[in-house]
């Protein structure tokens, strides 16, 4: 019993970083069916501006307090979504109409550059987050959940029910779900696409950003490459609840951590992967729509 | 009556195809023209030109004097042109009330005006009203035309163009389509409409436009279009 809760408590943690990544990969999709191959790359300077903006801090002399961590957190969410925007504005917007391959290829070609552009602006070495979080915590059922577990999936839980609000309350939360459906309807309605389209990677990165930072501080390590598996994962996780459903990539990410977590514990760590992707294989074969999605008509 | 709407000259192409060849119309402020054609006439090509979904090689389109040529097309929109596209477009995936709450999109800044606009089309359509929260794709064909028409109707347009909007709609419905596109007309909206039905289109218009492979080959009051029967023959079908 204590396993099986220790194994649900680890897995909502991982989940929830995969959840927040899952959901750019999936508004981009469901917006202008991109694969956006250096979604994970975007979780990856998250966690290295974060690393910066903390380093700044506590280099201070002041140390990184909770208000402080709250506001590296925001700062970084919003320096790597105006990033997000401007790859959208300068190697993707040009090729919108263009036969998706080009893009999808342009996405790996973005992949490469910001993991590249990393390792020299932060060095090809780990490192050391600066910032130690409590291992403190309660004992549920013989398991170990602590503060910090707690405190990364309530903000995650916060930044998704912020989106969803958004999504479903605001105008231009409307126009993104418009514009998965019907662009040029959206520009006979006077909704300036483009625009819209922006700001859906605003968010998406910005997501993946705080996913990054909170990963960076969870992990205690950073790395350049560290984006690239977790974007397959993430990946994984928006195929497991359906591309472009919102809903769908945040429970898709939740359950992709707990069966990878259980997946840990029955086969060991070196099968992490291999119970992910498997999955992957899994869902294509048996269920390409995934847990929520609709059926999609390819357009070419 | 001054000229809301003048294009002059104006030709669009879809790649090396010429669609538009020289097109030259106006539509005076307050009036209903019919744009009549038989398929591929060039028709719905005219209408997403004046929308910008597609941009003229050559030529000029005023509203108001002001030319829009080269202009997105939500700035034109802002602008006071609404075209509700062939095959309505509603968002099947969104309710009632979403799909007229983005018609309103150019109104954002005040929603007191989106509110308002909801409250008119929910009292032109009283359906729409029942089916607020559903989802729009759950609407029939003809209540998905009025809530097209009505969508277009929330950006306050000078200039409503309707392409089609009896298009496979049951001859009751069109009626009452029709009788909708004159009251809006009677309310101060200058409507450019498209109809294969060209009889309905000419009992409601007071001009007509008569194209035929990218050129306009007639134009009238409606009255002697109407009358004219190898016109109605040649062009407009039975």
């Amino acid at each position: 019993m204590d396993i099986l809760v220790q194994t649900l408590a680890d897995g909502l943690v991982i989940g929830a970083f995969y959840s927040l990544i899952a959901l750019g990969y999936t508004m981009v999709f469901g917006i202008i069916k991109l694969l956006n191959f250096a979604h994970g790359d975007l979780y990856m300077l998250g966690a290295f501006v974060g690393y910066t903006l903390l380093s700044l801090l506590s280099g201070s002399g002041t140390g990184a307090g909770l208000m402080g961590i709250v506001v590296v957190l925001l700062l970084t969410m919003v320096i790597v979504g105006l990033i997000g925007m401007g790859i959208e504005r300068v190697a993707y917007r040009p090729l919108l109409l263009a036969p998706r391959l080009s893009i999808l290829i342009t996405a790996l070609g973005v992949s490469l550059f910001l993991e590249n552009g990393s390792m020299i602006a932060w060095g090809a070495q780990y490192q050391v987050y600066p910032l130690q979080l409590s291992h403190d915590g309660w004992n549920v059922l013989g398991a170990q959940i602590t503060y910090t577990q707690m405190g990364l999936v309530l903000i995650s839980a916060l930044l998704m029910l912020g989106l969803h609000q958004f999504i479903s309350r605001t105008l231009y939360g409307k126009a993104m779900r418009a514009i998965a459906h019907d662009q040029t309807a959206c520009h006979l309605m006077g909704i300036d696409v483009h625009k819209v389209i922006g700001l859906t990677f605003f968010i998406g990165a910005s997501l993946a950003a705080g996913a990054g930072t909170m990963a960076g501080a969870y992990y205690g390590t950073v790395n350049f490459m560290m984006g690239f598996i977790i974007g397959l994962k993430a990946f994984t996780a928006a195929v497991l609840g359906g591309i472009g459903s919102i809903p769908g990539a945040m429970l898709g990410g939740l359950l992709l951590g707990m069966m990878e977590t259980a997946g840990t514990f029955v086969f060991g760590g070196s099968w992490k992967d291999v119970v992910a992707f498997s999955l992957l294989i899994l869902i294509l074969v048996l269920r390409p729509t995934g847990i929520m999605g609709e059926k999609v008509t390819e357009r070419m | 009556m001054s000229a809301l709407l003048k294009l002059t000259d104006v030709h669009s192409f879809y790649g090396k195809i010429e669609a538009l060849k020289g097109i030259s119309l106006e539509v005076r402020q307050g009036e209903i023209v019919a744009l009549l054609g038989s398929n591929g006439a060039g028709k719905s090509t005219t209408l997403k030109t004046i929308s910008g979904l597609v941009r003229p090689g050559s030529g000029d389109i005023q509203l108001e004097g002001k030319s829009l040529v080269g202009w997105s097309p939500h700035r034109i929109v802002e602008e006071g042109i609404v075209h509700v596209p062939e095959g309505r477009r509603i968002f099947a995936g969104l309710t009632v009330h979403e799909n007229l709450e983005l018609g309103g999109f150019t109104q954002r800044k005040e929603k007191a005006v989106i509110a308002e606009g909801i409250e008119l089309a929910y009292a032109l359509f009283p359906r729409l009203k029942e089916r607020s929260r559903q989802l729009g794709g759950t609407l029939s064909g003809g209540e998905q035309q009025m809530l097209a028409i009505c969508r277009g109707l929330m950006a306050r347009p000078k200039l409503l163009m309707l392409d089609e909007p009896s298009m496979g709609l049951a001859p009751i419905i069109v009626q009452e389509i029709m009788e909708i596109i004159r009251k809006i007309n009677g309310q101060g909206t200058t409507i450019l409409l498209i109809e294969q039905n060209a009889k309905a289109a000419l009992r409601l218009a007071h001009r007509g436009y008569v194209l035929e492979t990218g050129q306009i080959v007639m134009e009238n009051t409606a009255e002697v279009l109407r009358g004219d029967e190898s016109i109605v023959k040649a062009y407009l079908g039975a």
